[in-house]
């Protein structure tokens, strides 16, 4: 056999084929539990699925029928047991919407399901349209949405007021706005610049793609991912108020709520830079025996320092424009000075901070473009 | 002597159900240059990087120096994959680094973690990566960005990043395959001349039979995950090329 030719024999290449009754185990073995996993997702994704179009249909029922727009407190109650009973109705049929959409986006069982068609096939793609049109029509009921009040000639008369005023600024109180505005571009500033370094080292342990190795890299992984989508979610005007009650009122209030919800925001925005990363190099310096950090600093590193730039950039935008805003519940800077003269109702001083804060984000916006443009 | 490789019953089988690899048994002698060929999808890339894992295998054992590579902890695969240089067909070179930094993060597995963060080679490890350079004829781009080499340059800055590892063996997975026919041959000869001059054992992945007759000295082929052809390269009649490739292929010739 050493120089000669091994007898041939004709084998087609074909998927799920096995040899090895070890293997297979192991295959099917995965196979099922994925399968059991994706039924239970499927079937959590239809209740909620069914819960949503109950309590739209009953939303609708109570505002057209009962002239209210609220729900009354027991309706939830069973709304919850019609979901259950609507969702195991679903759940008979194999081509419920939670299964369906379950089943396609999962990567082993995607390669089982061989099923194909158009939406309006189906009964799920109908459940899938009836869903979005309750969605629109909630919207307009549930926004109590009044074209008639916006026209109306009292409230054209106090639009009038308020920007008349406005674009009448008072310019004696110029040099205090001044000073507020220099606080604010520095809360910005600040908490842009303890975000960046911390949400770089957070990302590379919040990319799937990184944290594959290991149960606890998978583990802090998630961890990480959840902190992070708990921290996004939950606004700059909020984490302001907790602040300004945690350090009192102030600058540093601002600034820790804006370095906390940037911190979180950058560094999605960079793990996902970094999950987008082209393997190859990767391979290539984990071929040459390098340790963990090594590969991560020769080979995602060098790919995604640009994108990182651009967006830190934009998230330095973003923190201007927050930071003006912060002030209204106690953020400092010249949000702060907005909400005292709007409290009293001095109308010309509003304006002159209004003007201020407009000029100087245009400006920042201004800058933050031609930078942009250098670095690409 | 014994087998620089070994490997016996390997299989891998990808989380979407395709046997990639079945059965799969081979024994590589120190100093064979080894061509594995067979059509797209035939299980050639995925059984270079199960023996330097970097796929793991799903069943099945892989012995390289005698070690046996599928249960090693991380750290002693670290130690062993620095013994494995490998090429690609992308080159996989990072592209806004100088070539010569590309050639020095080929000895990266022996280097302190914090003084290859912050960049700081040696003398030595600087004039080893010239003499590579040199070897594959680039020496004087050596301080051009790794992107404003042409494809054939950039596989010769990979071989000299290979080399800088001090490997045994060289895993070359398809390493002409995006390369134009003059460039090809050029690569191909560097090749050889690593496996002849530096005699270090190779393992291609290829695509022309024609390279295959005029570099390597034995050839193993492979269908639907299995070896179906294992002997010297002249071995390949008409009759065994239509079995590795299937009836309506022809022979496509690279000069």
């Amino acid at each position: 056999m050493k120089n000669g030719s091994r007898e041939f024999t004709e084998k087609k290449p074909q998927l799920l084929k096995f040899t090895d009754s070890q293997v297979q185990n192991s295959y099917t073995g995965r196979l099922l539990r994925a399968r059991r996993k994706g039924l239970l997702k499927a079937f959590l994704l239809d209740y909620v699925l069914s819960y949503y179009f109950v309590f739209g249909v009953t939303t609708l029922y109570y505002h057209f029928a009962e002239e209210s727009v609220s729900l009354p407190g027991p309706a939830f109650g069973w709304m919850a047991l019609a979901a259950l009973v609507v969702a195991a109705a679903w759940f008979q049929f194999s081509e419920s919407l939670g299964r369906v959409m379950i089943f396609k986006t999962d990567k082993m069982l995607k390669s089982q399901e061989t099923t194909n068609f158009h939406w309006h096939q189906k009964a799920s793609g109908w459940f899938g349209f009836a869903l979005f049109a309750l969605t629109i029509v909630l919207g307009y009921v549930l926004t109590e949405m009044d074209l008639p009040l916006l026209f109306s000639a009292e409230g054209l008369a106090g639009a009038q007021r308020i920007f008349s005023s406005l674009v009448t600024p008072n310019l004696s109180i110029f040099n205090m706005v001044i000073n507020a505005m220099i606080v604010t571009i520095f809360i910005a500033f600040t908490a842009t610049a303890i975000a960046i370094p911390v949400a770089f080292v957070l990302s590379f342990m919040c990319s799937r793609n990184l944290m594959n190795f290991s149960s606890t890299s998978r583990f802090v992984y998630a961890a990480l991912r959840f902190l992070f989508n708990f921290t996004r979610s939950v606004e700059p005007l909020i984490w302001a108020i907790i602040f300004s009650v945690w350090v009192g009122i102030g600058p540093f209030a601002g600034m820790m709520a804006l370095m906390l919800h940037s911190i979180a925001s950058l560094a999605k925005l960079y793990s996902e830079q970094i999950e987008s990363i082209d393997r190859g190099p990767i391979e290539a310096i984990e071929a040459t025996g390098a340790n963990r950090i090594q590969v991560i600093w020769y080979s995602v590193v060098p790919q995604v320092v640009l994108p990182f730039l651009s967006y830190t950039i934009y998230r330095w935008d973003i923190n201007i424009r927050m930071a003006t805003i912060i002030g209204l519940v106690g953020g400092g800077g010249v949000g702060t000075l907005l909400m005292q003269y709007q409290g009293l109702a001095q109308w010309n001083e509003v304006g002159t901070i209004i003007l201020t804060i407009a000029v100087v984000v245009w400006l920042m916006d201004y800058i933050s473009a031609k930078v942009r443009e250098a670095i690409y | 002597m014994d087998p620089i490789l070994e490997v016996s019953h390997l299989h891998k089988i990808y989380d979407s159900g395709v046997h990639a690899l079945s059965d799969v048994s081979l024994k590589v002698m120190p100093g064979e240059f080894l061509a594995i060929i067979g059509l797209s999808g035939s299980g050639k890339s995925t059984l270079l990087r199960c023996i330097n894992r970097l796929i793991e295998p799903s069943n099945g054992s892989v012995k390289f120096e005698g070690v046996e590579m599928t249960k090693l902890p991380q750290t002693e695969l670290r130690q062993m994959r620095r013994k494995i240089g490998m090429i690609f067909q992308q080159f996989n070179l990072i592209k806004r680094h100088t070539v010569l930094k590309n050639v020095l993060s080929g000895g990266l597995g022996t280097k302190p973690t914090l003084s290859s963060v912050a960049g700081l080679y040696s003398s030595e490890e600087r004039d080893k990566a010239y003499a590579y350079l040199d070897m594959v004829g680039l020496a004087e781009k050596a301080l051009k960005r790794a992107d404003e080499l042409s494809g054939g340059q950039q596989q010769r800055v990979a071989i000299a990043r290979a080399l800088m590892q001090d490997p045994d063996m060289l895993l070359a997975d398809e390493p002409v395959a995006s390369l134009d026919p003059s460039t090809s041959h050029s690569v191909m000869k560097y090749l050889e001349e690593v496996n002849k001059k530096l005699g270090k054992t190779i393992l291609c992945n290829l695509h022309f039979l024609s390279l295959v007759l005029q570099y390597t000295t034995r050839v193993v082929a492979l269908k639907g995950g299995s070896i179906v052809f294992e002997g010297r390269p002249e071995e390949i009649n008409e009759e065994w090329f239509k079995r590795i490739y299937g009836e309506e292929a022809a022979a496509v010739e690279i000069h």
